[in-house]
Order: C-alpha cells, then structure tokens, then sequence
C-alpha cells in the first residue's frame, strides 16, 4: 500500500446528501406548529425553520436560517450528535400513547443541514454579511468554535475582530480535534471562509501565552477579549508513567493526522499492534484512524461496560465495523516496555460493575488478581482533555478552578474580570461543538452590550 | 373443496366483451404492435392505438415533446406534451395492427384516427375496419395539433364533430367510440353532438389545456421547442378530478345515455374504481404507464379483485355508475345535520399542525396544550370543515362526528373589540329597507 493511498482514507469525509434525497428527507418533517427540534438545538440553528423553507423550496432561505444562527452550521451538520439533539425531539418518529416508543425515525436534520449549506455553496450563496455599525475592536483567542462563533457574530455586528491562532492553521477541534474523514480540512476551510468574509481577521501561529498576555490586549487597544482556548492536554491513564516510546495523547494523534506528521504515522503505525484506551468519541475516532494506518490489530480499553461509553452508539459501531476489538471492563494498570523503554504491553486488570459514582453511572472496580498483559507497540490514550498547566498564566486575574476550567457567566460568558469574557471547552470542560457556538453567540451579544454601556 | 371463484373484472361496452376494462389509451405508449405485444403480455384488455394518420399530412413531432411536472419529491404529477398524432405511415401501423389482431384474438383492438376533412375521416374509418379494427375512437380533442382546425379546434366545433362522425357512421359498421376535450365549459352538447352523428359510445378526457414548468433563465415554458412553448396537453394524477368530473357529468344527462370510456390519472385501482362508480365502464392509461410502465396492469386487476371479493361483489359492470345517483345537486344537502371533528388523541403524534391549520384556516377551534404537545377541541367552535384530518400525519385519528339536532355551533364574534368605538359601518337603506337586504 502506497503513502499516498493510505493518505487517500484520510482526505475526505462521505458525500453528503443528494437534491433528490434532501427533499424525499424534507418532506419527512410534519411541520410541527412548536418546532420542539428547533428548541433541542443548543445553538439555535431553528432546524424546524430551515426544514421548513426548505420544503418550500426556499433553498436559500433555508441556508440563511443555518447560517444567520449558526456560522458553524455546517460542520455542525456534519458533527452534531443530533440523535441526542434536535433528532431526538422529532415527531417524525411517530411517537404516541400507543406508541410511546414511535413507528419511524427522526428526520436527517444534521445530514439536511450539512446539504443546504452545501446546496447553497455550489450556488454561489453567502447569506452572511455585516449588518450593524458598532464600533470597538475585540481580540479573541483561539479559532475554535465558540472563538469562531463569537468572532462572526460580533463581525456582523460592525465590529473590527482578530483571533489568535497558536497552531499554524486555524479551526482548533474543528481541523486539529477531529479525524479529516469525519470533517474534511475543505470543509472546515469553507466554515472558515465565511467568518472571515466578515471582515475577521486570525493571526496564526500567535500563541498569546505570555504571562498576562491576554489581559494586556484590553490595554493594547482591545475594548474586549474572547478567550476560547480549548483544552489541549490529555489525561493520562498511568500516573507518572514518564517518557516511553510508542505512547501517544489523543491530542497529538489526531493532530498528527492533519499535520506533516500524517507521513511518520504512516510508517510507524504499519503492521503494528495499537491499543486505544478510553470510551468517547475521540477514542472512536482515534481506532478508526489507527486502522487507516494498516496495523497489525487495533484493540479498544475501556474500564466500563459497552452501554456506558459516552461514545455516540453510531460511533462505536462505526468502530466495531471498522475491525477494532474491544476489551470492556479492563482497567490499564502500567505501561510494559522493553530493556530500551520501548512499549511492548499494556498491563491490564478486570473490573467489574460496582455502586453508582457521581456520574451516576455504575463504577469499576477492579477484580483482584486478574492482572493480564495486552501486547501492544502503541498505545494512544483518549481519556480525556484538560487544559495545559501554563495556560492559565496569560490571563492570570481571571477566576478558574482546580482544574484550570475558566469560572464564566453561564449566559453572558462574562469572567470575573470586566471586558474578559470566555466559552467553549475552557468554561465547560469537554463540550459539543454546537455547544461552543452557543457560547460564543451568548458571549457576543454581551460583549456587545458590554461596550454600548461604555464599559 | 371448490376453487375460489375470482369476482369477474370483465366488462362489456358497446356491444363487446373485455378481459378487464384496462387499456392503453391512444398516445406514446401505443406506437406499435412491439410496445402493444409487452402490454398485452402484462394483462391489459385492448389498446387504442395511436392516432392514425392518412399519409396525406407528413407529422413531426415537436423536439422535446413533453416536460414533467413534479410535487415535492414525486415526479409525474401531470406530464406536459405537445405530441402529435402517429407519425408512422398507416401502412406500418395497419399491419402492426394486424399482427396483434391474429395473436392476441382475445384483446381489443380500438383504432384511433384523425382527418383534417370529411373525406379523409371516411377514408382512416374504412380502411381501418379492413384492417381488424373492433372498434373506432375519433380524436377530436388533441389540444396541440401544429395544424389548424384539427384535434380539439374540431372537438369545441360542435357541427364539425356531428359531420365528422356522421361520415365514419356511414362507412363503417364498427362501433364508434368519440373523444372529447376537457378544455371547453360543458362536455354534454359535444358528446350529444357526437351521438347525433351517430356515435356508439364517448371517450374523456383527452389531455387538459395548460402549462406545467416555466424555465427562469429564458422565461420559456417547457417543453421548450427551441425558443417556443404552448398552451399544451397537461394530464397524469393531478388531472384526475377533472376526468372524473366529465364522466359523471355526461353519465347523469338523461339524454346522452352512452357508454363511457373513462380516463385522466389513473394508476391504481382506486382511481379506476372511483371512475366506474362514477359511470365509465372501459378504463384507459397512458401517464401511469410512462411513469411505472406497462406492469400497473396487474396491481389494478389485484386490487380491484380482491376488493370485490372482500365487499361480496361478483361484476365489476354492476359497479358502474354506483356513485351516481347520490352525486349532484348541491340543493339536497340537508344543512340540519352538523357535526364537529373528533380526535383519537391516544395516536396522536404532537406535531400540531392541526392546531395551526385549525387557527389560520379554520374556525380557531382548537387550543395548544404547550406541555402536552396535544391540541384540545372547543368543539363549538369546530366547522367541521375537516382540515385538520387531512394534515394530520395519522391517517384515521380525525373523523367526522354528527352532533345531536338541539347542538348549535357558536357564532364567530366580531373582533377588534379596543377599536370599538371607532368602527362604524355605513348602513345602505336604498335597496330594500332600514333593516337591511332582508325582504
């Protein structure tokens, strides 16, 4: 297998919906009088609003709709777990007294919203333009959604908006969090386009972490800051397991697989044994990457049970039918490396369902004795992000937690210091990224007013 | 035990025994004996060919010839064409003719011709019951003939259509089927005109005048004939109304008192039903057949069998004309009797739209239990215009209630009440008196 046909699985994401099939899909929608898959919708995309015209062949407006209420309403479509959103408020499903568990299936809203935007692209429609005349310049930090988000709407409010990008191409999940086949960078690229055809400027590869660094813009010329960092660190599965060779964070895998490094991974991971702890989408994704990389096997660990993975169930049957094996119930223990440090195994024991945790899902705990060694050259952790430990020092007066979690306004994004507002993963811990819009929106409207009130 | 006895789908019309009352209708899909032979092996009971043509007018058709109109993601709700008659030499399609005449001696063989004079009527008549004709179908109604005073200019002329059958009743002793336009007020005067000419039996509706998709970049309806367009043939489903509306209103005249040959969207057999309680008793397709093909056939004999069977009934001709007697005058509806929708809310699915339909088109009878996502009935207020059932995703969860004779719908109050003492209306008291037009 050549490098640049492994590097073909990588390219693109599946083809969206046809004309033909959008509209067989569109007239699935009974028009509900409540829309209740518009008020599932945590940024407010109005799902039943855009359905609608588009039923009525208002393509256009249906474009519009997406696009005026969520500028990342493409990706969106494409990344959204809407089983658990908007699709699962449908009536469509049929649902009744008689039925209570329904007779079909929601409406396709996120793969009709990925098409309308699409639909509206190949024809040349940009629905976005700067309606206001504020006036006031607003630095945001990070071009991840809610920054992106935050960035377009105060944009088309007159504003005059820059981002700062530490990594050298911007998007943040949406290009280095998120596997190319599930999101391609095209796509993104076009998300992109539309906020900077707003009039916002990002600068990348300008990582504002300096100590103080994000303060200093309000004093820089800045009337406001949207901080919208991200978490880019892993968790890690072993404490102090130190430097060893064949282990990776699910950070830097699926930020390797957008970068330079795509052609080392090719040649590392061929005909390698890959174990992929964790159970969330980022372990999903991981395992379908590792196996677009020709190894010899790719095993998933999961302390929990199958049911308790917060993987989407799409997702972890995507993965099961991309061939990955999974090992439930195993808790890694320690890392096995050879005389050299290199990984040869993972040390693995058994759990078993205990008493509910927190979560309120039931615990592992772990069965005595049932130590096992999962041979394994690679082992990519997604357990979890959190923010990096320096992180905070560039914006050293505003309130966070223990964890590094910024302490924000739940509907302002307002932090505890005036003219510093902040939203996404950095306020919420791990979020959706439909959810980092929402954020972003909220914190652009009160940074909006914010400034109308003379600060 | 005895094999079940299939209920009979035969019918007799003019005189003529049929397998089932399905045929091809004169258009595309009876060019030639090769397509007539696949839709005879499918089951249909005769074809009406193509409409002949004498050789004395050389036809083209128009390039393209037809244009689809669709609704919503289903295509074919009426198809657009300005297809001529039979552009084939009558020579070709005669032995055609005769070749389905000797292998299929069951099926029948209705000839469909046109002239553009008397002499050329009498000459397509004859020569087609020479050639195996059963029975003829004089096209008078083609609404998009390139050659003037034929198709539906002679089918409006109401002297020319008695002239013209007139001839083919004098040189032919084969039944006369005559077909008429939809695109004229009353079909009724046309069809008598016909049967003075001596026609046995009247076929509708031939396509409906209109106009299906405009193109926005020329501002060119379709089928664009290369920078024109027509006021053309529309038909398919969306048509069917008006066909069935034809046949009931020439079933009921006391006078015309002829057989029918119904068509006009029919692809299943409901449509085919509705048409013969309606009074047709030969059925004829063309636009279902382009849109699934000839295989429609057997879902409409199935179906309108097993129905039968199901209602106990032996005949399909003894349907015939069984809606008639009640349809009609508007003046024996008795306005006593009133009722109020009626909702089986244990199916109900939450999606509102009768709640939405009910308030902006409706008599506002209906209240929206937010939490609930159910609506809830004031029944005095319903108009029982039915609405509601029909956007209702749930087939059956609406129905109609009769209310008892002492129940009385409330009135629609006048509104703008914080305008009240604004609005004055302005009495008229010179017709009639002080009290209004009341007298």
């Amino acid at each position: 297998m050549s490098v640049e046909t492994v590097k073909d699985r990588f390219r693109c994401m599946p083809e969206g919906m046809t004309m033909d099939l959008a509209v067989v899909e569109a007239e699935r929608c009974l028009l509900c009088h409540d829309a209740p898959c518009s008020k599932a919708c945590p940024a407010d995309t109005k799902p039943g609003e855009f359905i609608r015209k588009f039923q009525f062949r208002n393509y256009t407006g249906a474009m519009r709709t997406i696009k005026t209420n969520n500028i990342l309403g493409g990706a969106c479509g494409v990344l959204c777990p809407t089983e658990r959103l908007c699709e699962k408020e449908c009536s469509a499903v049929m649902k009744s007294e008689g039925r209570p568990g329904g007779s079909d299936r929601p409406v396709r809203i996120g793969d009709l919203q990925r098409f309308i935007v699409e639909y509206g692209r190949s024809v040349g429609f940009q629905p976005l333009e700067v309606e206001g005349d504020a006036a006031g310049k607003i630095a945001v930090v990070g071009s991840g959604p809610s920054g992106l988000s935050c960035a377009g709407e105060l944009a088309k409010m007159g504003y005059e908006v820059t981002i700062f990008e530490a990594l050298p191409e911007p998007g943040g999940v949406l290009r280095y969090g998120v596997v190319p086949f599930r999101c391609d960078s095209d796509f993104v690229a076009k998300e992109i386009e539309d906020v900077k055809s707003l009039g916002v400027t990002i600068r990348c590869n300008t990582p504002v972490k300096n100590s103080g660094a994000a303060e200093k813009l309000l004093t820089e010329g800045f009337d406001a800051v949207f901080l919208g960092p991200g978490l880019w660190d892993s968790f890690s599965v072993v404490d102090n397991a130190g430097d060893i060779e064949g282990r990776w964070s699910s950070v830097d895998f699926l930020a390797a697989i957008r970068d330079s490094r795509l052609d080392d991974l090719i040649k590392t991971f061929k005909g390698k044994k890959v174990a992929v702890v964790g159970g969330g989408s980022v372990a999903m994704d991981s395992v379908e990457g590792a196996i677009r990389l020709d190894p010899e096997s790719v095993n998933l660990v999961y302390r929990r049970s199958y049911t308790q993975m917060p993987a989407e169930e799409e997702e972890r049957i995507a993965a099961l039918r991309c061939g990955v094996n999974f090992h439930i119930l195993n808790q890694p223990v320690e890392y096995v490396t050879d005389a050299s440090g290199k990984l040869t195994g993972l040390k693995l024991v058994r759990t078993v369902l205990g008493a509910p945790d927190a979560s309120g899902r039931r615990r592992p705990v772990e069965v005595e004795g049932s130590e096992w060694i999962m041979s394994a050259d690679i082992v990519i952790e997604a357990v979890g992000n959190k923010a990096p430990s320096g992180l905070a020092s560039a914006y050293p007066s505003v309130k966070t937690d223990d964890k590094g979690l910024v302490g924000a306004d739940e509907e302002t994004g307002a932090t505890s210091v005036p003219g510093i507002f902040a939203g996404g993963d950095i306020v919420r811990g791990p979020a959706l990224v439909v959810e980092a819009v929402a954020d972003g929106k909220k914190a652009a409207k009160a940074i909006d007013a914010y400034i109308r009130r003379g600060k | 035990m005895d094999k079940k006895k299939k209920p009979d789908v035969g019918i007799e019309f003019c005189g003529q025994k049929f397998i089932n009352p399905f045929l091809l209708s004169s258009s595309p899909v009876s060019n030639s004996a090769e397509m007539v032979e696949m839709a005879f092996d499918y089951g249909w009971a005769g074809v009406v060919y193509k409409t002949l043509n004498s050789d004395r007018i050389n036809i083209d058709h128009p390039s393209p010839r037809m244009n689809s109109r669709n609704y919503g993601s289903r295509k074919l709700m009426t198809v657009q064409n300005v297809e001529q008659i039979s552009d084939r030499p009558l020579k070709d399609n005669l032995l055609d003719l005769l070749y389905l005449k000797k292998k299929y001696p069951d099926r029948k063989l209705i000839y469909s011709i046109m002239g553009f004079e008397e002499d050329e009527w009498t000459y397509l008549a004859k020569i087609s019951e020479d050639n195996g004709a059963d029975m003829l179908e004089l096209n008078f109604s083609c609404p998009h003939m390139t050659i003037e005073g034929s198709g539906h200019d002679a089918g409006k002329d109401f002297a020319a259509v008695e002239k013209y059958t007139e001839a083919v009743k004098k040189a032919v002793g084969i039944p006369i089927i005559a077909k008429m336009t939809p695109n004229i007020t009353d079909v009724v005067p046309v069809a008598m005109a016909a049967k003075e000419g001596g026609a046995d039996a009247i076929s509708a509706i031939n396509t409906v005048s209109g106009i299906s998709d405009i193109d926005f970049d020329t501002f060119i309806a379709k089928p664009n004939i290369h920078g024109h367009a027509a006021i053309s043939g529309t038909s398919g489903p969306g048509m069917r109304p008006i066909g069935l509306r034809f046949i009931a209103d020439m079933a009921k005249d006391e006078n015309l008192k002829l057989p029918l040959s119904g068509m006009g969207g029919i692809e299943t057999w409901v449509d085919a039903l509705e048409y013969i309680l309606v009074g047709a008793s030969t059925l004829q397709v063309t636009t279902g057949i382009m849109h699934y093909g000839y295989v429609i056939v057997q879902d409409m004999v199935e179906g309108l069998q097993d129905w039968m069977a199901s209602k106990g009934y032996d005949r399909l001709q003894d349907l015939v004309g069984k809606a008639l007697p009640t349809l009609g005058r508007t003046d024996l509806f008795d306005l006593d009797r009133q009722g109020v929708a009626e909702y089986d809310l244990s199916r109900c699915v939450g999606c509102g739209q009768c709640y939405t339909v009910c308030t902006e088109s409706g008599g506002q009878a209906l209240e929206w239990d937010t939490a609930a996502r159910r609506p809830k009935l004031i029944e005095e207020k319903c108009l029982s215009c039915m609405l509601c059932s029909f956007v209702c995703p749930v087939s059956g969860l609406i129905s109609y209630k009769e209310m008892p004779a002492a129940w009385q719908r409330q009135k629609t109050a006048v509104f703008g009440k914080d305008l009240e003492n604004e609005l004055k209306w302005e009495p008229y008291a010179g017709i009639g008196g002080k009290d209004g037009f009341t007298c």
